[in-house]
């Protein structure tokens, strides 16, 4: 098995050739490692390669190649790195569904190619507002809490706040790369990549040591959706790269549901054509989970251990000013200089019930002297 | 012998000149490590000379300035070279018994003109002993500062002709010495709309003396701010005014009519300043705009921009409140007790926090902050995010509070910290080292609390927590408040730096 694993991995390290063709190589002659083996009469009769491929399979099948590929691969496993390929049984049933499904599939963390259950992609604008992302964490934990497995991207602003949510309950959430598994991109969410490592999981269809190639992000998003039942898209601008992944979701079949924000927002603007379109709309996550079709519900059912609950803990009485203040603020963040403005009250008085109630988990500063309420 | 005097940095230095006539042939040399300028006085002084009643015959002269060993720069030998080339020849004599200072530059039709540097030449004139001296007109004014000291204001060499031969001193109609009117400015606070974040930072820094940071998008009113600090600063104390007038006078920018200086000055530079336009220097160091802004404020417009060497270079100086200039011939100090106050933009296209304009991203935010030096930024106590300003507040009819309110509480406080230090060398809260802050800033425990509470929810240093329990200080001073209360603390709080941690982050 291993001994195949290492072939499977050379396959999918040669580039020049797409992975549909990979597959059909993978299907005509068996295994990756007939593959390697096959004769000029064979390459031949592969009808479905160009001679350029051609080529390029022939350069790979060189030993040195295959010697080469088999240390780095030794490597790759050493750091607890996986591989399913296609035709192989641990490979994901939901990807083989779409089109072009990827040849072979990179993965690191627990049981990292199963996806049972129901999963959740939360993608959005990698440039999000205080509002989006602060939705966003509260989306992955309420739907993580209800037992479901988040998917994104793990690139800034909404991808991270999504898994990060959902991180706080369970495990089992999973990051789609651009770059090989062993690659944290970008840098500033080491730590949850790290936290993925350990509790969650991480895919990539690029082998390990891959750089986060411009081009290999847009191709990514079909196996974030294809791994998806339902899509959530959160916050998007007009032309962002999470509508390429809604409509890969459309493409396969996938319910997509899209974030309301204001109408001036630009950063809702994607969200808002994708309603128009005919997404779901995100209300609260209680009425997204109530909403789903039956299907997923009774999956869901079946999988989760902690039901759905609605709570209604936060009727706690607040003092004024802080009352006061608290009622001025939302979701949208403000300065202090504006709170001044609204309530003409003197500045240190403000800040002074800022800090209380912030302090007490009710705000939070987003920005210096930026606050949002979070109740 | 005649007495004339040099600057050197900002201390005086005596210097002799001699001159001798005799027979020989006629040729005319002058002595004593003399710059070019002070060689070619040979000519205006010959020239001039001509054109008055005195006269030199075709003779052997030669003129020493001494001491040999300092260097002798400016114009303002002409006048003592001609007063003693004039004496030795004979053609004029010298009635005159007191001890005479003389200091002036010739023009070639006798006449004299005005020099730089006559207040401190003057003041150390009259420490040195000397009775009257003899100054160009235009700068009488300036000399007549100083009291104790005759000091005669001459337009042409004939007129000091006179004043040697009778003692009569030129009559002239007097201008009295006036001081800077300070309604000639016509910054006021009134000028800028909305904004009273902005303009309560401003007094907070002005009360206390804080060096102060102004973040926002273009527009929003930051050099306007800036400029009208100035405005509720209360009036230089009769030292520092000194100080003030004798770097002015130094650097030649009196003006002649009005020369004290009472007003605390405002300096602005450009974010292409060299070091040494900054700090002061040269060969003969001369002082900077840091010196010149001494008693005042020193505006760095667009922080980000300046070279970071150059910041780092006014670190030192902003703790010393001097800046030292070592040279092979010795050490030079200026004073340089300033308020700094900065300007710049809180990203790289300036909008943010505003997500909806703002597309930076959080690393270009932090590198964009990073620009400038943490630890000039340390030094920064007060820090103010200026929001775009919208229509409303723009054209909003409503009166604001003019200049001369805030300063009158700002004097106010300044009045109360002047009480509180009287035995320390120091006037405001911003000199308060940490053996002061725990004298005069103890909390109470609800105080206590609150700032223990801050300082784990905030991430606050150590070295911000001093800031902060200064900032509160003179905001509890502005309030008359004898304790430091949680309002006071929160203000303060408020004013912190931005932290990079949180600030771009937003976007995270």
């Amino acid at each position: 098995m291993s001994k195949e694993e290492e072939f499977v991995f050379w396959l999918a390290c040669i580039q020049g050739i797409s992975s549909s063709k990979k597959r059909l190589l993978q299907e005509t002659f068996g295994c990756a490692k007939a593959v390697y083996y096959i004769e000029e009469t064979g390459r031949k009769s592969c009808w479905f390669l160009t001679e350029k491929e051609k080529a390029a399979l022939k350069e790979h099948q060189k030993e040195a190649v295959l010697d080469e590929r088999k240390r780095v691969w030794e490597k790759a496993r050493k750091k607890g790195i996986k591989l399913t390929y296609w035709t192989d049984s641990a490979y994901p049933e939901k990807l083989s569904r779409i089109v072009q499904p990827p040849y072979a599939l990179f993965g690191a963390g627990k049981e990292c190619f199963a996806f049972e259950g129901v999963t959740a992609a939360i993608v959005g604008a990698r440039e999000a507002s205080a509002y989006g992302r602060q939705m966003t964490y509260e989306y992955g934990r309420e739907l993580a809490k209800a037992g479901m497995n988040i998917i994104s991207g793990m690139a800034r602003g909404i991808d991270a706040a999504g898994l990060e949510g959902a991180l706080l309950e369970g495990k089992g959430h999973c990051a789609v790369l651009g770059s090989g598994v062993d690659v944290c991109y970008p840098k500033d969410n080491q730590r949850l990549y790290q936290r993925l490592w350990e509790d969650g999981r991480i895919l990539s269809e690029y082998p390990p040591g891959t750089p986060p190639l411009a081009r290999n992000f847009p191709p990514r998003n079909r196996i974030i959706s294809g791994l998806a039942d339902v899509v959530l898209v959160m916050e998007a601008r007009k032309r962002s790269g999470s509508l390429i992944t809604a409509d890969f979701a459309l493409e396969q079949g996938k319910d997509v549901y899209a974030l309301p924000g204001p109408v001036t927002s630009d950063l809702s603007r994607g969200c808002h054509q994708l309603i128009r379109q005919g997404a779901g709309i995100l209300v609260s996550p209680e009425e997204f989970l109530c909403d789903l079709p039956y299907k997923l519900q009774k999956s869901l059912i079946e999988f989760c251990k902690n039901p759905v609950k609605n709570s209604n803990e936060n009727e706690i009485m607040l003092e004024s000013p802080e009352k006061l203040l608290y009622s001025v603020l939302s979701l949208e963040p403000k300065n202090i200089q504006e709170i001044e403005d609204q309530l003409s009250l003197p500045r240190g008085e403000i800040m002074e019930a800022l800090l209380n109630l912030e302090m007490n988990g009710w705000i939070q500063e987003v920005s210096k002297n930026d606050y949002i309420r979070l109740k | 012998m005649v007495k004339s005097a040099v600057m050197d940095g900002l201390t005086v230095r005596e210097v002799c000149v001699e001159a001798d006539t005799g027979s020989g042939l006629p040729v005319f040399h002058m002595v004593g490590y003399l710059s070019s300028e002070v060689k070619e006085a040979g000519e205006r002084v010959r020239t001039a000379i001509r054109h008055t009643r005195a006269r030199l015959q075709p003779q052997r002269m030669v003129v020493n300035l001494s001491p040999a060993d300092i260097r002798k720069t400016g114009a303002s030998f002409d006048l003592p070279i001609a007063v003693a080339l004039a004496l030795s020849a004979g053609s004029i004599m010298d009635r005159c018994e007191k001890r005479v200072l003389f200091i002036g530059e010739l023009s070639l039709d006798a006449r004299i003109r005005k020099v730089r540097g006559i207040l401190p030449i003057v003041s150390y004139a009259r420490e040195n002993g000397y009775e009257i001296c003899v100054v160009p007109w235009e700068n009488e004014t300036e000399g007549k500062l100083v009291s104790g000291i005759e000091v005669v204001g001459a337009a042409t060499l004939s007129e000091v002709w006179n004043f040697l031969e009778t003692g009569e001193r030129p009559v002239r109609k007097q201008q009295a010495a006036k001081v800077r009117d300070r309604d000639k400015s016509e910054l006021d606070f009134a000028d800028i709309k909305g904004q009273s974040g902005l303009k309560r930072a401003s007094e907070v820094a002005a009360a206390g003396g804080h060096n102060i940071l102004y973040l926002g998008p273009p527009g929003s009113g930051k050099t306007m701010a800036a400029q009208r600090l100035q405005t509720i600063l209360p009036d230089l104390d009769a030292r520092t005014g000194m100080e003030v007038t004798t770097i002015y006078s130094a650097a030649g920018l009196l003006d002649e009519a009005q020369p004290l200086l009472i007003r605390p000055p405002y300096r602005e530079v450009h974010h292409t300043v060299t070091k040494a336009a900054l700090l002061g220097g040269g060969r003969y160091p001369t002082p900077g705009e840091l010196s010149l802004a001494h008693g005042g404020i020193l505006f760095l417009d667009e922080l980000s921009e300046y070279q970071r060497t150059v910041l780092d270079a006014l670190r030192e100086p902003l703790e010393t409140k001097q800046v030292r200039i070592t040279r092979k011939k010795g050490t030079y100090i200026f004073p340089a007790d300033v308020l700094v106050a900065a300007a710049m933009n809180p990203c790289p296209c300036g909008n943010y926090p505003d997500l909806e304009r703002c597309r930076c991203t959080p690393g270009e935010i932090h590198r964009y902050l990073g620009k400038v030096s943490q630890p000039f930024l340390d030094r920064m106590d007060i820090c103010i995010e200026t929001p775009k300003i919208s229509y409303g507040e723009l054209t909003c009819e409503k009166q604001e509070e003019s200049s001369g309110t805030i300063r009158e509480r700002v004097l106010r406080a300044r009045k109360i910290q002047k009480k509180r230090y009287r035995e320390r060398e120091m006037l405001t809260n911003s000199r308060m080292g940490r053996k002061e802050i725990e004298e005069f800033c103890c909390l109470e425990e609800k105080e206590k609390q609150m700032i223990e509470r801050a300082f784990e929810r905030l991430n606050l240093t150590a070295r911000t927590y001093y800031k902060t329990l200064k900032v509160a200080r003179t905001i509890a001073d502005l309030e008359g408040s004898g304790q430091i209360r949680t309002n006071h603390l929160a203000e303060a709080i408020s004013y912190r730096m931005v932290d990079q941690t949180i600030w771009g982050n937003q976007k995270r």
